[in-house]
């Protein structure tokens, strides 16, 4: 029994389900998806969007990544940040929240897209771009039990 | 032990109604066919119990899918001016798509408005590099004639060998189409070939349908040159008899036409039999020339007489005259 249990819970942390590594002690668990924008046009030329499964994806493509989060613990959590590294053949499109707090040096320095800079190749600062960005994350002082919610960014495939 | 294991998906409405907003660039240097896109988030926070913990998602996994795209255009500067004979069209093909692809080719020369058909001898890749065509280096392809595998973004140099038929006229003009499609299938952007792209990935045709076609022309550039030959006699006694002592005036008139030009046009004739040339009588176009050879274009002897006129363009025409005596 203990040993058909320990293997279904290898078998699980290796499948990358929402599923806290140590399940007593983690009351916050996070799960992640993504799905692809799909933009469609009828015969009147309007077009509508929805989200589908990534099935077939191109560059050029958008697509939205999500991240689930729920305190299933019995007490509030505090300084809950999410931090979440962009895949390298991504960029952050350019419509994504302009509030968000992201990085363009990996991880260092985070603000406002607005108020970042990157060198440019002559060492002079330059504005940064939706494309220079490396990672975006969330930030939330307190989370209370059994609280839930959901984290989203849009990108495009380079 | 307790296990739970929680999924809720809900969208965020503040961000749907910006979706709207946009429309897909698509690039031609994309990310490569195959590349995995892997996504985790990470959470830190505080639980009052000692140091901050920390817990990953799960990693979202998806694979780029292949695009087919291809562009094909013409290397020639312009219509190549052609005689009649064998000419070759320069081309290059290349794969704008973002994974390994191989292209079908296809020559057409029986393109509407041409004002006559070139028959195509075959197609080659310029296998060196050197942008000309090499017969026995760069070797012709065998049907189906196809590319080797490109590489995204990958473009190669692509002769198309064709024969000017002998009847072409001067300034008549010919097309040529050169088309590749992609191996692995073409069709309406977005049409999916499943599990055919670079490992296992799917293929998908890209807004160049995964075919094009670019042209490349012939104009016929044929000149001739025209050459009549006139005289009229002038006796002693001021007629026009043919007697010993009468001069002759030969006049050659050389008549240039055609839409380009011919090159050493040299203009010779021999002094008929019983005529003596008369010394220093040889012009062009109404301007005395020397006998002497080298000074001048033109050059006389007791025997005969020439004068080069060199490059001479379509439209011009020419004439030398001499005088000779009836001996």
């Amino acid at each position: 029994m203990t040993n058909f249990v320990k293997s279904l819970i290898a078998l699980v942390a290796l499948t990358g389900l929402a599923l806290p590594a140590a399940a007593q002690e983690q009351p916050i668990s996070l799960a992640g998806d993504v799905m692809m924008v799909k933009t469609e046009t009828n015969a009147a030329g309007e077009s509508t969007t929805k989200l589908v499964e990534p099935k077939t994806i191109v560059p050029g493509d958008r697509l939205i990544f999500g991240t689930d989060y729920s305190n299933s613990g019995s007490d509030a959590v505090e300084n809950f940040v999410v931090t979440n590294p962009l895949p390298a053949p991504v960029r952050l499109a350019s419509d994504a929240d302009p509030e968000l707090s992201v990085s363009v040096d990996g991880g260092k320095k985070w603000g406002k897209l607005a108020d970042l800079t990157v060198a440019s190749d002559a060492g002079e600062a330059r504005a940064a771009a939706h494309a220079d960005v490396t990672h975006v994350r969330w930030v939330l002082s307190v989370v209370a039990p059994g609280a839930k919610g959901r984290l989203e960014y849009p990108a495009i495939i380079r | 032990m307790r296990m739970k294991t929680q999924r809720t998906i809900y969208f965020s409405l503040a961000i749907l109604p910006l979706l709207t907003l946009f429309a897909a660039p698509v690039h031609a240097e994309g990310v490569s066919a195959g590349s995995l896109i892997e996504n985790t988030a990470t959470a830190t926070y505080d639980d009052g119990d000692g140091p901050p913990k920390t817990v990953d998602s799960n990693t979202v996994v998806v694979a780029v899918d292949e695009l087919l795209d291809v562009t094909v255009t013409s290397l020639d500067p312009g219509p190549i001016a052609t005689n009649p004979g064998q000419e070759v069209l320069t081309f290059e093909v290349t794969n704008t798509g973002n994974g390994p692809e191989a292209f079908e080719l296809t020559a057409n020369p029986a393109v509407g408005g041409n004002d006559f058909d070139t028959t195509i001898d075959g197609i080659a890749i310029d296998t060196n590099g050197n942008g000309t065509y090499d017969p026995g280096v760069d070797t012709l392809l065998t049907g189906p004639e196809t590319t080797p595998v490109l590489a995204e973004d990958e473009n190669i140099t692509v002769f198309v060998i064709t024969t000017v038929p002998a009847g072409a006229a001067d300034t008549e003009e010919s097309d040529v189409e050169l088309t590749a499609e992609a191996v692995t299938g073409t069709g309406a952007p977005g049409t999916t070939f499943a599990g055919e792209g670079v490992n296992g990935v799917d293929a998908i045709v890209g807004l160049t349908g995964a075919d094009d076609t670019a042209t490349g022309s012939f104009i016929v550039g044929v000149t001739t040159v025209d050459l009549t030959k006139a005289f009229s006699v002038v006796d002693p006694f001021g007629g026009t008899s043919a007697v010993p002592g009468s001069v002759i005036t030969f006049t050659i008139t050389a008549d240039v036409t055609g839409s380009t030009s011919v090159d050493d046009l040299v203009i010779a004739d021999a002094i008929p039999a019983d005529t003596t040339y008369l010394a220093g009588t040889l012009t062009l176009d109404g301007n005395p020339l020397t006998d002497a050879a080298g000074d001048d274009a033109g050059e006389a002897s007791t025997t005969d007489i020439a004068v080069d006129l060199g490059t001479v363009a379509g439209g011009n025409t020419h004439a030398v005259t001499f005088d000779v005596t009836i001996d």
